[in-house]
């Protein structure tokens, strides 16, 4: 679903944030992505979206060669996936209803399906009550789930988040990963960017650590060793 | 397109227009003047036009015929003058014609010409002869006075040169006019979609993550850009219309008598509306729309 093949990526003012990178994702997984500040998360998040081009490597996404990829086609990869950041990035005289249903109107989704995916998946989020409210009325929380919501609107296989906790208080967090963990249980591939070291160890999922570029470490999701005792 | 997305876009681009109310407006005032100025221009033009035209009516070659030429040989001459290409009219004025409106502008001192009539009649036949294109006027004077049924020839050469001036001067100063306020009107759209899209950079931006097409993302901007065009074009139009509206009343209560004589020649309103709205809209609307499809790809690289 995922493939990073010796991947690096050096930015045009010299900086280079990541540094052969190889890595694997299998459709269904859900995996987070852990690392300090400046370690070259987001960066590896921006290739996988084919917002920025690897300076050498090949990236494989949803079954597109991004490295080959025509701009033309971009739209339609896109389409494929879905996205969250940690800053929401809702549209602010849009009510949640209408911040979910522009994924779908701007991609020429018939208004039929409109409205009848947008109050599904905001069920899904449990919004379902809070449709008409726009974000400045909502909690943190409540936003996150509106984007996280939009970003499920198009029924996409991968849902990419880029520390999508990080504006929100911890407690609320844990829901947010909860509902990430319910969509995987649906069939969805997870990848989630974040540094909080409570929500990765209190699910357990495989975990790939980046630090200065690489990759460090690369844990798989804990295998109950049942049947021996 | 579905009517989801293409009721969006349009509502987009509206939506835009009003949310950006102090910045649009100031945008159509702009693209009004200066299409104010090129209709005050194109309409001044016509109107120099116009009354240069019946000046040009008004300029005929006189083409003297040999003395004592016969019927066969002006018969001939008359063939070969309307064959020639930039001759529009000419007609025949026998030496008793010319003879008759010479008494007729002596009045009553006609009598003094009495004498010439008939076989006394010293005058050559000749034909008056108007041109098409004036400039060519001298090419064509020549051509005549080449032909072997012919004498001489009288050229109004410095009225044609003095009309050929003035028409060329106003159509190289409307040429101008134009080309600057067209630069201003591309100027004014390329600044009011650059900070369009930074205003919209957030939904850009998401359009892009979740998958927009190019296309879809420039139309709003393409849409706003046609609606101010629009919203110009029809301002423009109706200051023109109460302008040259009062500018003609004005024209004709003014007490100078060559301004009375060039009124006549004014067009009237009723005749050019329709191409006055026609090229506004159509220089509103492509301006407009072409300025923003240019400029919002440098301003987007989406
Ligand atoms: N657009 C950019 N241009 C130049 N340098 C960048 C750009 N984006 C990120 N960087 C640099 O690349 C490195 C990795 O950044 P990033 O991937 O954002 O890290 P993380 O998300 O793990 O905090 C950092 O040193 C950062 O300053
Ligand atoms: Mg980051």
């Amino acid at each position: 679903m995922i493939e990073f093949n010796n991947v690096s990526k050096r930015y045009e003012n010299g900086t280079k944030a990541l540094e052969n990178v190889s890595l694997n994702i299998d459709r269904g997984e859900f995996v987070f992505i852990v690392g300090s500040s400046g370690a070259g998360k987001s960066t590896l998040i921006k290739l996988m979206l084919r917002e920025e081009k690897p300076t050498s490597g090949i990236v494989h996404v949803n079954g597109f060669n991004l490295n080959k990829i025509k701009r033309r086609q971009i739209p339609k990869f896109r389409r494929t996936l879905g996205v969250v950041f940690q800053d929401f990035r809702l549209i602010p005289y849009m009510t949640a209803y209408d911040n979910v249903a522009f994924a779908l109107r701007v991609t020429n989704v018939s208004l039929r399906d409109i409205r009848r995916r947008v109050p599904y998946v905001l069920g899904l989020v449990g919004l379902a009550s809070k449709a008409r409210i726009v974000p400045e009325k909502l909690s943190g929380g409540e936003q996150q789930r509106v984007a996280l919501a939009r970003a499920l609107v198009n029924n996409p296989d991968l849902i990419i988040a880029d520390e999508p906790t990080g504006n929100i208080d911890p407690e609320l967090s844990f829901e947010i990963v909860e509902l990430l963990h319910e969509i995987n249980k649906m069939g969805t591939t997870i990848v989630m960017v974040t540094h909080e070291h409570e929500l990765v160890s209190h699910f357990n999922h495989r975990v790939i650590t980046i630090e200065n570029g690489t990759v460090v470490s690369d844990t798989p999701e804990y295998q109950e060793e049942a049947g021996y005792l | 397109m579905r009517t989801s997305s293409f009721g969006y876009l349009v509502k987009e681009g509206a939506r835009s227009l009003w949310v950006n109310r102090l910045m649009s407006t100031a945008a159509v005032g702009v693209l009004a003047a200066c299409l104010i100025l090129v209709g005050a221009a194109g309409l001044f033009a016509a109107n120099v036009s116009s009354i240069v035209s019946y000046f040009e009516d008004e300029n005929e070659i006189v083409v003297f015929l040999e003395d004592g030429i016969d019927q066969k040989g002006v018969d001939d001459a008359s063939l070969k003058i309307r064959m020639m290409d930039n001759i529009s009219e000419a007609s025949f004025v026998s030496n008793e014609q010319a003879l008759q409106e010479q008494m007729d502008k002596y009045g009553e001192y006609a009598w003094l010409l009495e004498e010439y009539q008939g076989e006394e009649n010293m005058l050559p036949h000749a034909f008056r002869v108007k041109v098409k294109d004036l400039v060519k006027l001298e090419e064509t004077a020549e051509a005549l006075l080449d032909m072997s049924e012919v004498q001489e020839v009288r050229v109004p050469t410095e009225v044609a040169h003095t009309l050929l001036g003035i028409r060329s001067i106003v159509s190289w100063c409307g040429f101008i006019i134009v080309l600057i306020l067209l630069t201003v009107s591309l100027i004014i759209i390329a600044n009011t979609i650059k900070i369009t899209v930074f205003n919209r950079r957030k939904e850009i931006s998401i359009m892009k993550y979740v998958g927009a097409t190019d296309s879809f993302i420039k139309l709003p901007f393409v849409v706003e850009g046609l609606l101010l065009g629009l919203l110009s074009a029809l301002l423009a139009y109706m200051v023109v219309w109460g302008g040259y509206v009062y500018v003609m009343e004005w024209a004709g209560t003014v007490d100078s008598a060559w301004l009375q004589e060039l009124y006549q020649y004014f067009i009237p309103f009723e005749q050019v509306f329709k191409e006055v709205l026609i090229s506004f809209c159509a220089i509103g609307v492509g301006v407009g729309s072409f300025g923003s499809m240019v400029f919002v790809g440098k301003y987007l690289k989406v």
